[in-house]
C-alpha cells in the first residue's frame, strides 16, 4: 500500500491538468454537470492520494523522509553537462506535503461549493477548466524541487488568477481588475527570475539541493540580494507592501475563486516560498530582517484599512492581505512552523469567510455592499452561524483555530526580539477582531434589512456541506499545537531540521491572554459602534473623517501609483504616438527617400548623351585611378622602377 | 643589332595612346572616333609587346592577339550602330544623338 501511494505520487499533479484538458476538450459535448462531475473528481483524488502519500511519509523518521524528497524523476528541463543541468523531480517533503493537503483539501470543498454557486454562470464549464488549471499549477508551485519549475508553477497561477479575476469578462471593471492582477504579479516573477540569475551565477544551479545545501559559501552580501529579489516575488504574490493594491481589486472574480486563489491557497505562495527558501534568510540576517518588516508593516497596513470598507469581500480581502503579513512577519523572524500553521488555520477560516459572505451574497441577488445587508441573521441562519465562527477564528478568541495560530507567530516574533513589529502585529490583532465583528453586525445583526434585492435562502446541498467542513476545520484546526504538543512543528521538523531557531511553540501564558484580552476588547468596541449606539460610529465617522477618507482610500496609494506610473507612462505614450513618431519615426525614412532622390538628381545630371562627355569622364576617372594608384602604393618614390 | 630601349617603345606608346584620346574626345564624327580608339587599343599593344620582349615572356604577345580579336568584334559592333543611326538620321554626328541619354 505504501509503494502504491509513492508510485503515484506524480497523479496528485497531474490528475486536475487532465482534469482542466478534459474539460476544456470534452465540455463543450457533455453535459454541463459532466464537467463539474469531472472537476470535483480530478481534484478529489488528488486530494485523497495527498493523504495517503501524508500518511506514508510523515511517519517515517527524519533520515527516511528525506530519501523520498526527489525520488520522483520525471524529467529533464535542460540537459547540457557540465554546465547546467536542470531535471524535474517532485518534491514529497512534510512542508510541500502540508501545502499540497491544503491545496487538494480546501481546494475540493470550493470545487464542490462552486457547482452550486457557479449554476448560473453561462461558463460554467469554463469555470470548472480554469480552477483546475489552477490546482494543477499551484501543485506544480510547491512539488517542484527546483527554483525553475517553482517559477512555472508561479506563473501559472498568476495566469490562472488572471483568467477567474476575468471571468466575467462582460464586466470592464472585472477585466480590468484581472489586467491589473496579472501586471503586479508579473512584477514579481521578475523579481524571482533575477534571483535564479543571481543562483545560478553563484551557485551554477536553481535546484533546492544544490543551493541549500551550502548557501553561506557565496558570502553574506549575495546571498541577501538573492534573498531580496525572491521576495520581490513573495511580495507581489502574496499582495504585500508595496504591491499590494491589485488583490482587493482581484475581488472581481466570482467568490469561490476569492476564496481558493485570493485566500486559502496562491496568496500564501510567497509564504511558501520564504520557509522554503529558509537556508538562505537563515544565513542573510538583513534579507529576513526585511521580509520581517514587510510582513509586520503589511499586517497593521491592511488592518486599518479593512475598518472602513463596505463592501463584503474587499474586507475580507484586506483581512487576507493583514493574516498573510503574519505569516510573511513568522517566517521572516525564522518562526517558519508558525508561519506554515498560521497558512493551515487561515486557510480554513477564511475560506470559510469567503464561501459564508457567498453564501449571503448568492441569496440576496450578487449584492456586496454592506450598507445595503443587515438583520440577514434570521433570514440565513446557516450563513450567519457559519460566519460567526469563521470571524471567531480569525479574530483569536479561545479555542477556535486562530487563536492557537496566531498566538504561535505572537509568541515567536516577541521570542525573536522585534518589539515595534511586536506592537504592529499586537494592534493589528484587535483591528481583525474590531472589523470582524463589525462585519458580523452589519451584514446579519444590526436593524431591519436595507437592501432592494428580495432574500432567496435556497443555497442547496453543494453549497452547504463544504461550508459546514470549513466551519468544523475553523473551530478544531487549531488544536495541532497545544502546549508541550506542537504536531504541526513535528511533522516539519524534517524540512525545517537546519533553521537555526527552535521550531515548536512555547506558550507565554501572560500574552496569550493579553491577545486574548484584546480580541475581545475589539469584539467589544464593534458590538459597541454598531450594535448597541449606532451613534457611536456615527460619531467617530463625523470627527474623524480625514482619518476615514485616508483609510477609505486605502493610504491613496492606488491613486500615487497612478501619479508615479500611469500617468508619466501615459503621458510618455501620447508624446511618442503624437510627436516621436510623427517628427522622428516617420521623418527619419522620409528624409532618407529625398537624400535618394537628391542624389539621383544629381547624378542624372552627368547623363548628357554626349559621347564625348563620358569619354571625358573616363579618361579623367582613369587618370585620377592612375594617380591615387601610383601615389599610394608607390608613396614618395612613385614611379619607381620594380 | 642594337637592342632598342624600353623606354623609347613606352613613349611612343603613351604618345599614341594620347593622341587616340584627344582624338576621340575632339572628333564629332563617328568613324573618326572610331579610329581614334583603334589607335588607344594600338597603343595599349605597343606596350604589351615592348614589355614582352624585354623580359622575355611570351604571355604580352599573346595578350595582345587577344586584344586585336576584341578590338575587331568592338569595331564591327560600333560600325553596325554606326550605319543604323546614319540610316535613320541621314547624319553620324555624335552629338546630335545625345537624345539617347537615360
Amino acid at each position: 500500500m505504501a509503494n502504491f501511494f509513492l508510485s503515484a505520487a506524480p497523479l496528485i499533479l497531474f490528475f486536475p491538468l487532465i482534469g482542466a484538458a478534459t474539460i476544456a476538450l470534452f465540455g463543450p459535448y457533455v453535459h454541463r454537470s459532466a464537467s463539474a462531475f469531472i472537476g470535483c473528481l480530478s481534484v478529489g483524488l488528488s486530494f485523497l492520494l495527498t493523504v495517503g502519500v501524508a500518511f506514508v511519509i510523515l511517519p517515517l523518521p527524519l533520515a527516511q523522509q528525506a530519501q523520498f524528497d526527489h525520488s520522483h524523476f520525471v524529467g529533464y528541463w535542460a540537459h547540457i553537462p557540465p554546465y547546467l543541468i536542470i531535471s524535474f523531480r517532485l518534491l514529497l517533503d512534510p512542508l510541500a506535503l502540508l501545502w499540497m493537503l491544503i491545496i487538494t483539501g480546501v481546494g475540493l470543498l470550493i470545487h464542490v461549493y462552486s457547482v452550486g454557486y457557479m449554476a448560473e454562470s453561462k461558463n460554467y464549464r469554463t469555470f470548472f477548466s480554469y480552477m483546475n488549471l489552477f490546482v494543477f499549477m499551484m501543485l506544480l508551485l510547491v512539488m517542484s524541487d527546483n527554483f525553475l519549475w517553482l517559477l512555472v508553477g508561479w506563473g501559472g497561477v498568476g495566469l490562472a488568477s488572471y483568467l477567474l479575476i476575468g471571468f466575467d469578462y462582460e464586466r470592464p471593471i472585472a477585466v480590468l481588475a484581472a489586467r491589473k492582477a496579472l501586471i503586479m504579479n508579473v512584477i514579481g516573477d521578475v523579481g524571482i527570475m533575477i534571483a535564479m540569475f543571481l543562483m545560478y551565477a553563484h551557485f551554477g544551479s536553481v535546484s533546492f539541493q544544490n543551493v541549500f545545501n551550502n548557501p553561506a559559501q557565496i558570502g553574506t552580501s549575495a546571498l541577501s540580494w538573492i534573498g531580496i529579489w525572491l521576495l520581490v516575488g513573495a511580495v507581489a504574490k502574496s499582495a504585500q507592501l508595496p504591491l499590494q493594491t491589485w488583490l482587493p481589486d482581484a475581488m472581481e472574480g466570482p467568490t469561490p475563486v476569492s476564496a481558493l486563489i485570493h485566500a486559502a491557497t496562491m496568496v500564501t505562495a510567497g509564504v511558501y516560498l520564504i520557509a522554503r527558501a529558509h537556508p538562505i534568510y537563515d544565513n542573510a540576517p538583513l534579507a529576513a530582517e526585511i521580509v520581517a518588516i514587510v510582513g509586520g508593516v503589511t499586517a497593521i497596513f491592511a488592518a486599518t484599512i479593512g475598518c472602513v470598507q463596505y463592501d463584503i469581500k474587499r474586507v475580507l480581502a484586506y483581512s487576507t492581505m493583514s493574516q498573510i503579513g503574519y505569516m510573511i512577519l513568522a517566517v521572516g523572524v525564522g518562526a517558519y512552523a508558525a508561519g506554515a500553521f498560521h497558512f493551515m488555520t487561515h486557510a480554513f477560516f477564511k475560506a470559510l469567510l469567503f464561501m459564508a459572505a457567498g453564501l449571503v451574497i448568492h441569496a440576496i441577488g450578487g449584492e456586496q455592499d454592506i450598507r445595503k445587508m443587515g438583520g440577514l441573521a434570521s433570514k440565513l441562519p446557516f450563513a450567519f452561524w457559519t460566519f460567526l465562527i469563521g470571524a471567531i477564528a480569525i479574530s483569536g478568541i479561545f479555542p477556535f483555530a486562530g487563536f492557537f495560530s496566531k498566538d504561535d507567530v505572537l509568541d515567536a516574533v516577541l521570542t525573536f526580539h522585534h518589539p515595534v513589529l511586536f506592537v504592529c502585529v499586537l494592534v493589528a490583532a484587535g483591528l481583525t477582531a474590531f472589523y470582524m465583528f463589525r462585519l458580523v453586525f452589519l451584514t446579519f445583526l444590526t436593524g431591519p434589512y436595507r437592501g432592494t434585492h428580495e432574500v432567496h435562502a435556497d443555497a442547496d446541498r453543494t453549497m452547504t456541506v463544504p461550508v459546514a467542513i470549513l466551519a468544523v476545520l475553523s473551530v478544531v484546526g487549531g488544536w495541532f499545537v497545544l502546549p508541550h504538543h506542537d504536531a504541526i512543528a513535528a511533522m516539519l521538523r524534517g524540512s525545517f531540521s537546519d533553521a537555526p531557531l527552535p521550531q515548536a511553540a512555547e506558550f507565554n501564558v501572560g500574552l496569550t491572554f493579553g491577545v486574548l484580552a484584546l480580541a475581545l476588547a475589539g469584539i467589544a468596541f464593534a458590538w459597541a459602534a454598531y450594535q448597541w449606539r449606532p451613534q457611536i460610529a456615527t460619531a467617530l465617522h463625523r470627527s474623524l473623517s480625514g482619518l476615514h477618507d485616508l483609510l477609505f482610500n486605502a493610504y491613496y496609494v492606488d491613486v500615487l501609483y497612478d501619479w508615479l506610473f500611469q500617468r508619466p507612462t501615459y503621458a510618455l505614450a501620447l508624446w511618442l504616438r503624437d510627436t516621436f513618431e510623427v517628427d522622428a519615426i516617420t521623418a527619419l525614412p522620409a528624409a532618407g527617400v529625398r537624400l535618394g532622390a537628391a542624389l539621383g538628381e544629381l547624378a542624372n545630371r552627368w547623363e548628357t548623351g554626349y559621347l564625348r562627355r563620358y569619354g571625358l569622364t573616363f579618361v579623367v576617372g582613369a587618370a585620377l585611378l592612375l594617380f591615387l594608384y601610383l601615389f599610394l602604393s608607390h608613396g614618395s618614390a612613385a614611379g619607381a622602377a620594380p | 643589332m642594337p637592342q632598342v630601349p624600353l623606354n623609347l617603345y613606352l613613349e611612343l606608346s603613351a604618345v599614341l595612346f594620347i593622341i587616340g584620346v584627344i582624338g576621340f574626345l575632339l572628333r564629332r564624327n563617328p568613324i573618326t572616333m572610331l579610329m581614334a580608339i583603334e589607335l588607344m587599343w594600338n597603343a595599349g599593344n605597343l606596350a604589351f609587346v615592348a614589355f614582352a620582349r624585354n623580359y622575355i615572356d611570351m604571355s604580352g604577345q599573346v595578350f595582345a592577339f587577344f586584344v586585336i580579336t576584341v578590338a575587331a568584334a568592338e569595331a564591327a559592333i560600333a560600325l553596325a550602330i554606326v550605319v543604323m543611326v546614319f540610316r535613320r538620321r541621314e547624319n553620324a554626328d555624335v552629338d546630335d544623338i545625345s537624345i539617347m541619354r537615360g
